[in-house]
């Protein structure tokens, strides 16, 4: 059993310094650290216990064996055995101490430490007493300048002795988290001692946590743990290389693979089988534990008798974690590297899969066997680390902040930072761009760099990445935040283009066309068109872009039913499929960026939106945004296409690039304000909006213009007001929706609606033209030549009379009015009185009836 | 000392060991090992670079391919030719010991030439892990002639300098080995087809093998993944180290594991690299004709290989122009998201009778043409069963081969005459955004289970198909139009000179000429005010038609002449565009 538990030696740590003999000089800490630099080693030894675990271990003996005796005295002879050798060590003069002498306590070291002969740490001139009054004054006396500044901090005792207070108040805390940024502020020299050494005083500052516990309450039994975090500075994974053996670092990176968890043996008891008897426990040494090979007691002394009691044996958990980097400390065309990490007791299981973590633990390496012949045996070695203390960094930020929030608040009475420094260094550049006068317009620039003109067209976009505020009523109602948007413009006018760059830039982006999307379909198929034999591909999109965009080209070339479907995704954000008799309701929070391309292949002014594009009004009234991309004509920007063009072929791409935002950058600063600014409408902005949009309605029925009443805004477009002010505040990551970004709302949704809705007869914007697809122009116009139509009927037709062909009806009424009149008109109109019940159509004929 | 000091052929790791010694020896008695020697070189290097390229020793040191895997003996030089495929990190071990009062090393080695004391004093160093494939789908002309046995290695002369003891030992494993080797390579060949998809890549000549390459000194930026590189290095292959079973049941061994694991000495050749460098395409080129990029000349091979491709092509000369400037196009530059320079092009026209006809002779000849080529078979089943996305094995720790990962300057046909309407698995839809992503922007997505890293890619797509294919939009479309079935039989000659020709053309750099410039946005300009369906895309793609039409003619920069040509392409392709599109 010991034995198979047991590995070979040769094992230990390639350094010289922790492998070979001490020195006669440092009796003690050798024989601390050798235990240590045993425990520590990784080999699959049950003593492979992780850091200041072995003063632990010792110290849980008597636990072990029962109850141990409540007297100070005996409390101390525990720790006199656990330091056997130790004539001249700080320690061993505090039982000369008595334990309620705490004031001067300081002093007494320091008086003591003048006394006895230096002890150094082997192969350094690292003084122990050193090392140990400093950890001392460190813990006694360092203060969070934080709270010091509160002016309450004098009064009470510093960050750490609260922290351990608290932990033996609360008994169930066994580690104390020690922020490495505070033993650098208080005492640099020790900062660098422990990331240089850190076996070494890690060993001392346990032995210093657990000396001051006794003197605390030398009834408190537990071992209280060193775990150092927030290293100054980090290492990237891949420039790990041997001068960081043994070192203390810290790496970040992503969690891929957990190891099931190990019990590991610390302790095992032997039992006699002739006789019964137990033996002491044995603790682990240097990963092998020697089985008794006689029954010690004098009655007995059988040989070979002794067997492992697996019931009584002392075990822990280790568990061994695979981290990756992640990929943004990947150079291009690299691999991600690898490292393993070695976790015990608490630290197991705090890290899952998928993780991204930032690791501080020392990292050690031990030889590989290569073959069974010795003379390979350490050439090759693996390196893993040994943590001491893991830290999530995760994407969900929010919610891990706020549970260390919770915790720290409880402790040490601050928050904590947990934002590592590189990551608020990103946060702050992002926030000082915020501030920028001309941040809007940078960000426009900065929006597909490549597409000239079309800026109010980008800033829409940008709307629609920023988004608005989702709101959920109690009520159940809720109003979607997200921006839709129509593009419809002549081919060629690279509509396709900023597409993909929304594509690009929005997190969950889902680049589809409209051409093969079935929009809810959630397997894909490959159709052939049976006459050209073009292959496409078709496959559901809404669905994979939720809280995304959703870019769809063509969004003409839409199947009718896929159409359909996005009318309760655009209003309802959830889109329903039909499995199987279960109708299940999907969530597509969704904004979609639509372009679609006019039915005669340009854009025939004449007609209106709905014509060009033949969307169903309903649709199309749900977009917020339509813009109208017409190619004019412009030699201008034909010039500056072609230009840029041959710089990008003829010339060194750096000298491109300007001052724009570059992608990732623009990426965080979108997501930073999605997450974190949540604007509200401020009371003015609020009166401002409602003023205008009053005021747009009323524009709708000008006195001049008869009865008709044109529709320039209805309740749909002040939802889009309110987003479209919501998602301008966002990019300045303001709070508040202020005046300017009502005005540049209401500017941007009127360029919107002068370009798609416009009514060209009058020049007036109409609603009705989204809305219905007929201005109120033509509407007017249709009313009177039903009408006139009518009119006519009247005059020349007899009830019941002879049927009048249709050709012969348009002639009489051209040579009537002056409007230009068409047949399909004619039809039209006609079919509005067969409906009244006046005449009855027939192929070409009109009777009345 | 007379003659050479150091036998670098039967022994380099003698001549690596007495550097060594010497340079230690050189060193002031006070100074710092670690700082002298670690992630540095103290002349060993030179001392092989100056024997390999200084006096002509490159061409004594064996290729590492099928064959002579079974012949050579361990611990002796050797090249190899491959694609890194796998970056397996680091791997820390030790670089110098001190044996007695002398410190020894084991760089360019596992194992230790002289047993290490226990306790001793040791260096830790580093060196980097590679894992090397033959380059996918490299075509067999390219593959150097390997060397006989009888070349010059395996005389052992035993005259190594102080290195006498155990050498004769050495000597009688050697027989041994050998034997050991052809069985090894067996099943090496074994598993190379067990390798699923990534055997196919091999273009069914797996007479080379893969290798793990030992880096050392060099920074790992400098080595990228999918990059093609010649190894000179020493070459281990230890059936002593493939008898052991790690038979430790240990735990700790299992869940340290690393890629390691999967690739065991004693299946995987070592490779501890002295020099590297990285290959091009002329590199591929064998006793290539010493040919002057003169003018006329490249005029004269230039006309044989349309004469060639037009013949190919059924007499078809327009497409022939289009494949050539195809077959030239590389990635020049990458701005945001557009890749300058690349071309894929999408023949139509294809019925099945005409694909099998022209369809092989097309891709054979290109397979003549180029040193890398890979075809796929586009069809639903395909799609939705190969892996075409490298994928990182966690489990293993290991990247493992996807169809897409390609070296830089591959050709990829993909013959799409064979698809039918069905429906896609998730593992389709997946394949077949990668091969559109990878068209439309010449990169591939590689998986990592958390999340996926963009490589980029510089491959030149060629996409034959019966109408245009919507799935892959190329560049260009062009409807094939063949008039009859010719069949050519290129002599050696041209074929070399062909490659040379494609070769050189397609790494000509280009200048710039502002004049031209100009003229290029005035005739860019005009020719949007006629046409206003002229968009970004169209006036890009002849721009890079310019450029490779010029580059076609050995030139550096874009004239009138050519961009007239270009216009007129394009006008018979418009042409034969609407012809198709009146038929339908």
């Amino acid at each position: 059993m010991a034995q198979s538990a047991s590995s070979p030696d040769g094992r230990s740590s390639p350094i010289a310094n922790t492998n070979s003999s001490p020195a006669n000089g440092s009796v003690r800490l050798s024989g601390r650290r050798r235990r240590r630099s045993s425990a520590t080693s990784p080999s699959p030894s049950p003593a492979a216990h992780l850091t200041p675990s072995s003063p632990r271990s010792a110290g849980a003996t008597p636990l072990a064996r029962g109850p141990p005796s409540s007297t100070p005295s005996s409390s101390r002879r525990q720790w006199r055995r656990r330091q056997p050798v130790t004539p001249s060590t700080p320690m061993s003069t505090d039982d000369n101490v008595p334990p309620s002498s705490e004031a001067g306590d300081d002093d007494a070291v320091d008086a003591d430490d003048a006394d006895s002969t230096p002890v150094f740490v082997w192969g350094t001139n690292i003084s122990v007493q050193d090392v140990n009054a400093a950890i001392l004054r460190f813990l006694r006396h360092f203060r969070d300048p934080r709270e010091t500044s509160r002016g309450d901090g004098l009064l009470e005792d510093g960050k750490y002795m609260r922290a351990v207070h608290r932990i033996m108040e609360l008994e169930g805390g066994e580690s104390l988290d020690v922020d490495a940024h505070d033993v650098f502020d208080y005492d640099p020299d020790l900062y660098s001692k422990m990331v240089r050494y850190p076996l070494e005083v890690l060993a001392i500052f346990d032995i210093v946590l657990m000396d001051m516990v006794a003197r605390i309450d030398p009834l408190f039994e537990k071992h209280i743990q060193t775990r150092i975090f927030n290293l100054k500075s980090s290492v990237c994974m891949r420039n790990l290389n041997p001068s960081d053996i043994e070192k203390m670092i810290s790496v970040k990176g992503m969690i891929i693979r957990c190891s099931s968890i190990i019990p590991e043996v610390k302790e095992a008891i032997f039992r006699c089988l002739v006789c019964g008897h137990y033996s002491e426990p044995i603790l682990v040494d240097r990963g092998r534990i020697t089985e008794p090979t006689r029954c010690i007691r004098q009655e007995c002394l059988a040989t070979n008798s002794m067997t492992l009691v697996h019931n009584r044996c002392r075990f822990v958990d280790k568990q061994i974690v695979k981290l990756q980097e992640t990929p943004d400390e990947i150079p291009e065309g690299g691999t991600p590297h690898t490292v393993s990490i070695l976790m015990h007791d608490k630290l197991v299981d705090s890290g899952k899969p998928g993780d991204r973590v930032e690791v501080t633990g020392i990292y050690r390496a031990m030889s590989v066997r290569v073959g069974p012949a010795q003379r390979i045996v350490k050439s090759i070695f693996k390196t893993y680390i040994d943590c001491l203390h893991l830290k999530k960094t995760d994407k969900n930020r929010l919610h891990i902040d706020d549970a260390m929030d919770c915790d720290n608040n409880a402790s040490t009475g601050r928050t904590v930072e947990d934002e590592t420094p590189d990551y608020q260094d990103k946060v702050d550049k992002i926030k000082e761009l915020s501030k920028l006068p001309d941040i809007y317009d940078r960000l426009t620039r900065s929006l597909a760099p490549n597409i000239w003109e079309l800026d109010d067209v980008k800033r829409g976009l940008l709307c629609q990445l920023f988004g608005g505020n989702a709101l959920k009523h109690a009520t159940g109602a809720s109003f979607r935040g997200d921006i839709n948007i129509l593009l419809v413009g002549d081919p060629g006018t690279s509509k396709s283009q900023l597409l993909q760059y929304m594509h690009k830039l929005s997190p969950r982006g889902i680049y589809t066309s409209g051409r093969g999307s079935s929009a809810v379909g959630l397997t894909a198929y490959v159709a052939k068109d049976p006459e050209t034999g073009e292959t496409v591909l078709e496959s559901g999109a809404l669905v994979l872009s939720d809280r995304g965009v959703c870019c769809i080209d063509e969004f003409d070339k839409m199947s009718e039913n896929a159409r359909s479907m996005l009318h309760e995704v655009m209003e309802q954000q959830t889109v329903s499929i039909a499995k199987a008799g279960i109708i299940a309701s999907l969530n597509a929070r969704t904004s979609v960026l639509a372009c679609a391309n006019p039915s005669e292949s340009r854009y025939n002014p004449r007609l209106s939106v709905i014509d060009n594009i033949h969307l169903p009004p309903t649709l199309l009234s749900r977009f917020d945004l339509i813009y109208l991309i017409l190619d004019k004509a412009d030699e201008q920007t034909d010039r500056r296409l072609a230009k840029h063009i041959v710089a990008l072929h003829f010339e060194n791409p750096e000298t491109i690039v300007q001052e724009f935002i570059d992608l990732p950058t623009l990426v965080a600063y979108i997501s930073y304000a999605k997450k974190h600014i949540h604007p509200q409408i401020s009371d003015e902005a609020a009166e401002d909006l409602t003023r205008r949009y009053v005021e747009m309605r009323r524009r709708g029925n000008t006195p001049g213009s008869r009865k008709k009443v044109v529709i320039t805004a209805t309740a749909r477009q002040i939802e889009s007001l309110i987003r479209l002010g919501e998602a301008l505040a966002r990019m300045r990551f303001s709070e508040w929706v202020e005046v300017r970004d009502v005005a540049e709302a209401f500017r941007l949704l009127e360029v919107a609606l002068q370009q798609s809705a416009t009514d060209h007869s009058t020049g007036t914007i109409d609603m009705d033209l989204i809305m219905t697809g007929i201005s109120a122009s033509e509407r007017v116009r249709r009313e009177n030549l039903v009408s006139a139509i009518r009119n006519l009927v009247m005059e020349k037709l007899k009830l019941g009379g002879p049927s009048t062909r249709l050709v012969d009806l348009l002639e009489e009424l051209r040579k009537q009015s002056s409007m230009e009149v068409h047949l399909h008109d004619v039809r039209n109109a006609l079919s509005t009185l067969m409906s009244e019940g006046t005449v009855v159509l027939h192929g070409d004929s009109v009777k009345r009836i | 000392m007379v003659g050479l000091p150091y036998d670098f052929l039967a022994n380099p790791l003698g001549a690596v060991r007495l550097s060594f010694e010497k340079a230690v020896a050189s060193l002031p008695a006070d100074a710092d090992m670690a700082a002298a020697f670690r992630g540095k070189d103290w002349g060993a290097v030179d001392l092989f670079r100056d024997f390999l390229f200084g006096n002509g020793g490159i061409d004594q040191v064996p290729v590492l391919d099928a064959s002579t895997i079974k012949w050579v003996p361990h611990n002796t030089p050797i090249r190899f030719r491959g694609m890194v495929q796998d970056m397996l990190g680091n791997e820390l071990y030790v670089g110098a010991f001190k044996d007695g009062s002398t410190w020894r090393t084991n760089k360019f080695t596992d194992v230790s030439y002289f047993a290490m004391p226990p306790g001793c004093e040791t260096q830790l160093w580093d060196r980097h892990l590679l894992y090397c494939v033959p380059v996918p789908g490299q075509n067999s002309w390219t593959m150097e002639p390997s060397a006989s046995p009888s070349s010059g290695i395996v005389s052992n002369s035993t005259s190594q300098h102080g290195e006498k003891r155990e050498r004769d030992t050495q000597d009688d494993d050697m027989d041994l080995n050998v034997k050991e080797h052809s069985c090894q390579s067996s099943c090496l060949s074994d598993n190379l087809v067990n390798r699923g998809s990534g055997s196919e890549l091999l273009n069914g000549d797996s007479s080379s093998i893969s290798c793990l390459v030992k880096i050392y000194d060099m920074p790992e930026n400098d080595l990228k993944l999918n990059d093609v590189f010649e190894f000179i290095g020493i070459y281990t292959f230890d059936p002593e180290l493939a008898v052991h079973k790690d038979d430790s049941d240990d735990p700790m061994y299992d869940l340290l594991e690393d890629p390691m694991a999967h690739l065991p000495p004693s299946k995987v050749p070592r490779l501890h690299c002295l020099i590297c460098r990285k290959l091009a395409i002329e590199d591929f080129l064998h006793n290539s004709p010493a040919i002057e990029p003169l003018p006329s000349i490249v005029r004269g091979i230039r006309e044989s290989l349309l004469t060639h491709l037009t013949a190919i092509l059924g007499n078809d000369g327009v497409a022939a122009q289009y494949l050539l400037l195809h077959l030239l196009s590389r990635v020049r530059a990458r701005v945001d998201m557009i890749s300058v320079g690349k071309l894929a092009l999408n023949l139509i026209g294809f019925t099945r009778e005409s694909a099998s006809i022209f369809g092989c002779q097309l891709s054979e000849a290109i397979q003549r043409l180029l040193p890398f080529t890979h075809a796929i078979p586009l069809t639903i089943d395909y799609l939705n069963n190969t892996t075409l996305q490298p994928r990182k094995g966690n489990d293993t720790g290991r990247l493992v081969p996807g169809v897409l990962q390609l070296a830089h300057g591959t050709h990829l046909t993909i013959d799409e005459t064979c698809m039918q309407s069905g429906n896609l698995n998730s593992k389709g839809v997946e394949n077949a955004r990668l091969l559109k992503h990878l068209l439309e922007y010449q990169k591939v997505e590689y998986e990592f289970e958390y999340y996926k890293l963009e490589m980029v890619a510089d491959v030149q797509l060629l996409v034959l198909s019966e109408a245009k294919s919507n799935i892959l939009p190329a560049d260009l479309v062009l409807p094939f139009c063949p008039k009859s079935v010719v069949t050519t039989h290129p002599t050696g000659e041209e074929l070399q000179a062909w490659r040379w020709y494609l070769a050189t053309m397609k790494s000509l750099q280009y200048n710039t000429n502002p004049e031209m410039n100009q003229m290029l946005q005035d005739l860019m300009v005009a020719a949007m005010q006629e046409d206003r369906n002229m968009g970004c895309t169209d006036l890009n793609r002849w721009l890079t038609m310019g450029e490779l039409m010029s580059a076609s003619y050995g030139e550096k920069s874009l004239t009138l002449e050519h961009w007239q040509m270009i216009m007129e392409m394009e006008r018979i392709r418009k042409e034969r565009l609407k012809e198709r599109a009146a038929a339908c």
